[in-house]
């Protein structure tokens, strides 16, 4: 994930929200503050161009849906 | 930016703050403990102790994976990264955690081979890169990174990675909960739970907290208003006499987690009999080992670890700020003697640690309330 100084990366509850822009060889492609990456999709396979996921090491974690507050 | 800004909003946060100020004439004080690490730092980055009452008294928890870590198990990674022929790669926090023998940091300035990486699956591919080297990915984190591990072991089956392994040090968020809720003359009353360590789990994890031990549990996120909101929802379960899990985090919690998640940790990991915890002690089946079918790429089996248990400097009071008994600043050595620049403790190491988020964002405001009782 994107280094940030004032993050953890080891905890995962600094995990971030990221938007698949395009699916390759398996892998999502999201983009976080206007860099892109891979992430492993196999906990969330259905995850599609256009979907917010909970990124963490290098995996998607969970689809981030629209709640009510 | 959408699922973050709506959740910094001040006109929320003012009103959320506004209801918990009424809430607590009818409560009275309400010892909320943040298990989170991430809860802890977001607390103070964001200020918000500033918009509570003085009724609402705000713990910090043991939810730092990186604070938890022996220095044992830190002496064990240095062993194997200074075995010939071997790259040990983690997370670059864990680089800077103090062992018995110094960290790893020190241990690459010596000549071993020390790397971080940001993902188990960056290791593998380091070990796909550099056939010659073994490459070891010294594994830690709660539930929400044991995942990212058991995806990394399934695909060095699937490859049939000859060169790679993983030193789990896995740990497991229930047993901790579980001995803070057992310590004699525990003072916390209500708990915000975990986040993204229950977008794996699920929230329905935590039902043991308020029907075994009569306290209520809010999963919540990170941003202001999150926190803000689930400190509400904690207060309003007292004020109306209700003891429940509730999930604040309904955009990315789930009752039941992530199965596929559960399942993945499950089918490359297995409980250990016990773990030891940096200052809290042993706790039973509270880690992960790799599991025999995956022993190929279990490096506890393919090294010798030295396996000593070392005691935490004398001075430091980690174990009890990561029990929520003490403040970091109630430390002798805080600020002082264990830095962020230069940590003694775990917890000062970390930015999730207590002690470098209370550093990092509210000893100024802490000293100068100190100052007038001549603390």
């Amino acid at each position: 994930m994107t280094a940030d100084p004032t993050r953890c990366v080891t905890c995962g509850d600094e995990a971030v929200t990221a938007r698949v822009v395009a699916l390759r060889g398996g892998d999502a492609v999201i983009e976080v503050d206007g860099t892109r990456e891979r992430v492993a999709i196999d906990l969330v396979p259905d995850a599609r161009p256009g979907d917010t996921l909970l990124c963490h090491a290098g995996i998607a974690l969970s689809r981030v849906e629209a709640a009510a507050r | 930016m959408r699922f973050v800004d709506e959740y910094r909003d001040p006109a929320v946060a003012r009103a959320l703050s506004a209801e918990i100020h009424a809430l607590v004439a009818d409560t009275g004080t309400v010892r909320i403990m943040e298990v989170c690490g991430g809860h802890t730092h977001a607390i103070y980055r964001h200020g918000l102790e500033d918009l509570l009452p003085p009724e609402i008294e705000l713990v910090h928890g043991p939810g730092c994976p990186v604070c938890v870590i022996p220095m044992g198990r830190v002496d064990d990674a240095i062993a194997i990264a200074e075995t010939g022929g071997v790259t040990l790669a983690t997370f670059g926090d864990m680089m800077r955690v103090p062992g018995g023998r110094g960290s790893l940091l020190e241990a690459k300035a010596r000549g071993a081979d020390v790397r971080m990486v940001y993902s188990p699956l960056d290791a593998l591919a380091l070990a796909r890169r550099e056939p010659d080297r073994h490459v070891c990915f010294f594994a830690i984190g709660f539930e929400t990174t044991a995942p990212a591990t058991a995806i990394t072991l399934r695909r060095a089956r699937e490859e049939g990675a000859a060169n790679f392994s993983v030193f789990c040090n896995h740990v497991l968020i229930e047993p901790p909960l579980r001995a803070i809720l057992e310590t004699p003359g525990l003072r916390v009353d209500a708990f915000v739970g975990p986040g993204h360590v229950s977008s794996v789990i699920g929230s329905d994890r935590y039902s043991f907290i308020p029907e075994e031990y009569g306290r209520p549990v809010v999963v919540s996120a990170f941003e202001p208003v999150d926190l803000l909101q689930a400190i509400a929802m904690l207060v309003r379960q007292r004020a109306e006499g209700r003891c429940e899990v509730e999930n604040q985090y309904t955009r990315v919690v789930r009752p039941d987690g992530n199965p596929r998640a559960l399942e993945a940790i499950a089918e490359t990991m297995e409980e250990r009999d016990d773990f030891e915890w940096r200052g809290v002690g042993v706790l039973p089946r509270s880690a992960l080992r790799v599991r025999e079918p995956f022993a190929r790429w279990d490096a506890e089996r393919l090294f010798t670890i030295p396996g000593a248990r070392i005691e935490d400097p004398k001075a430091c009071r980690c174990g009890e700020v990561l029990t929520g008994q003490i403040k970091p600043w109630e430390c002798g050595v805080f600020g002082t003697a264990c830095t962020p620049e230069q940590p003694l403790g775990t917890c000062m190491v970390s930015s999730e640690g207590a002690c470098a988020a209370y550093f990092s964002y509210g000893r100024a405001r802490r000293r100068r309330e100190e100052a007038p009782v001549g603390a």
